[in-house]
């Protein structure tokens, strides 16, 4: 257990660096992160049950231009692992949907606790690249390099904390509300699974269709074209 | 202009710039990034070391594209640093307007292609093969091969390509290549939302409670009108729905 949580604030810190300051590679994302969890943890199930949901809002979310995005990077592994260290207490269906819907909540709060902690960092930076222009000119050359990682330094170690005090929180204070109130969660997370999907998938569609009748038209037919496939099954 | 970079210093800037948004900031934004991934060229094509720490403090000014597309830029401004060193390049005034003129052209195409098309498609597609092979880490993969491997390409190959044409990198068929993979990319992103939402109704060709598919097609709808608007935020419209659904879940068992 001691040995998962570790690993936890260690992929948080991993994905956080990927998110932004290193590579960008899309390991940051929902999907990702709870599908390791999942396999650390030794519950895929209810791992990818959150990371699905985590990942369909995440991949709205945009780090356009100086816009800061909601950090879906530490969102999704606070939340996974959140649901995780709840669903061990019991093997009930109904337990692990509760887990489930508190994980996808704590992950949309952690995702949008880390916008004020990132500009926080960049505001940090700020002074970190008038601090390597001057010791470039004071004969540093390293100093772009210092730089680097100072900032990857920085990130990694707020994505940790970040995790740690949600996931600390979130087991501390939501184990009992699960624990008393798990058959109504379960009943909540039938009905807010699909209605987050349904908006997650909306917001990817009109990203997608941008006003074009043709790909409207594509979406349908391929909706409907699946659907009969898989209620009436391929010839 | 002078002797061509090496290709070992074309990968070193290529690598760098992974890092390029490791000091990311509202003033410079990839300034010190951009100058830590051109190192390697400087390094090589100016010997006096003063010269050299001038161009490379020049470089931490102001910069920003989209980050895939940045190699472009790496070996587009390499290629014209070459050109200074020998003499012939543009001075610093101008170089910066390369550079800007250079970030924003880039960014116009990378969003489009990296973060509107390829990112919510690999989102999506890895997705669908979650929820159809859930006891596998299949989805995982599929999602980050979809957009890692053409993303940490185009960032490989893009230094030499920008640094073979110059800052009119995009100005031959790249540009049209680019253009068509987007076009491409909505209609294949449009073909697995379709599937995905018929699989949402019935996973496995088990037609799901008509409260559920029902709670599916209302998220459906209020996702298309909320997208209309920038703001609330989806995470704000997702944290909103769950308040509501858990209010009404009380509510209603008392």
């Amino acid at each position: 257990m001691t040995r998962a949580f570790l690993f936890t604030l260690l992929l948080a810190g991993v994905a956080a660096l990927d998110a932004t300051p290193v590579a960008q590679t899309l390991l940051s994302q929902p999907l990702v992160t709870s599908t390791i969890l999942g396999l650390v943890w030794g519950d895929v199930h209810t791992a990818l049950a959150v990371g699905v949901v985590l990942q369909i809002l995440a991949a709205s979310t945009t780090p356009l231009g100086s816009r800061t995005p909601e950090d879906y990077a530490t969102g999704g592994v606070a939340g996974t692992a959140l649901a995780l260290a709840l669903a061990q207490q019991s093997p009930l269906q109904p337990w692990r949907d509760s887990a489930a819907l508190v994980g996808v909540i704590v992950g949309l709060l952690a995702a949008t606790s880390g916008v004020p902690l990132i500009k926080w960092q960049r505001r940090r930076n700020e002074g970190l690249s008038r601090w390597c222009e001057a010791e470039i000119l004071a004969g540093h050359e390293h100093a772009p390099a210092l730089a680097s990682v100072a900032g990857v330094t920085l990130a990694f170690g707020v994505a940790v904390a970040l995790c740690a005090a949600w996931l600390a929180g979130g087991v501390v204070l939501l184990h009992p509300f699960v624990q008393h109130e798990s058959l109504r969660l379960s009943r909540a997370w039938t009905l807010a699974q699909p209605l987050w999907m349904g908006f997650g998938l909306a917001q990817l569609l009109h990203a997608f269709v941008q006003r074009r009748l043709t790909r409207a038209g594509l979406f349908g037919a391929a909706m409907v074209g699946a659907w009969l496939t898989l209620v009436m099954g391929t010839p | 202009m002078s002797a061509g970079l090496s290709r070992g210093t074309l990968l070193r800037m290529a690598l760098r710039a992974n890092l390029l948004q490791s000091t990311w900031n509202f003033e410079r934004q990839q300034g010190v990034g951009w100058a830590y991934a051109l190192q390697p060229a400087l390094d090589e094509l100016y010997a006096d070391p003063a010269t050299r720490r001038a161009r490379l403090a020049e470089h931490t000014a102001y910069f920003n594209t989209q980050p895939t597309l940045a190699s472009l830029a790496l070996g587009a401004v390499a290629q014209l640093e070459g050109e200074r060193a020998g003499g012939a390049g543009p001075d610093a005034v101008a170089m910066a307007r390369v550079k800007a003129a250079l970030g924003s052209t880039l960014a116009a195409l990378g969003d489009r292609l990296f973060w509107f098309s390829l990112r919510p498609f690999a989102a999506a597609i890895g997705v669908l093969v979650a929820l159809a092979r859930p006891e596998k880490p299949w989805g995982a993969l599929v999602l980050w091969g979809t957009y890692a491997v053409p993303h940490l390409a185009v960032r490989f190959a893009g230094v030499g390509w920008g640094y073979d044409r110059g800052p009119a990198v995009l100005a031959g068929g790249l540009r049209r290549g680019f253009e068509r993979a987007v076009t491409l990319l909505a209609y294949a992103g449009c073909v697995v939302l379709g599937v995905l939402v018929a699989y949402g109704m019935a996973p496995g060709g088990e037609m799901r409670p008509i409260a559920v598919q029902s709670a599916l097609a209302g998220g459906l709808g209020l996702g298309l009108l909320s997208a209309q608007r920038a703001r609330p935020s989806p995470t704000q419209w997702a944290l909103g729905l769950g308040a509501l659904v858990l209010l009404a879940t009380w509510t209603r068992q008392g």
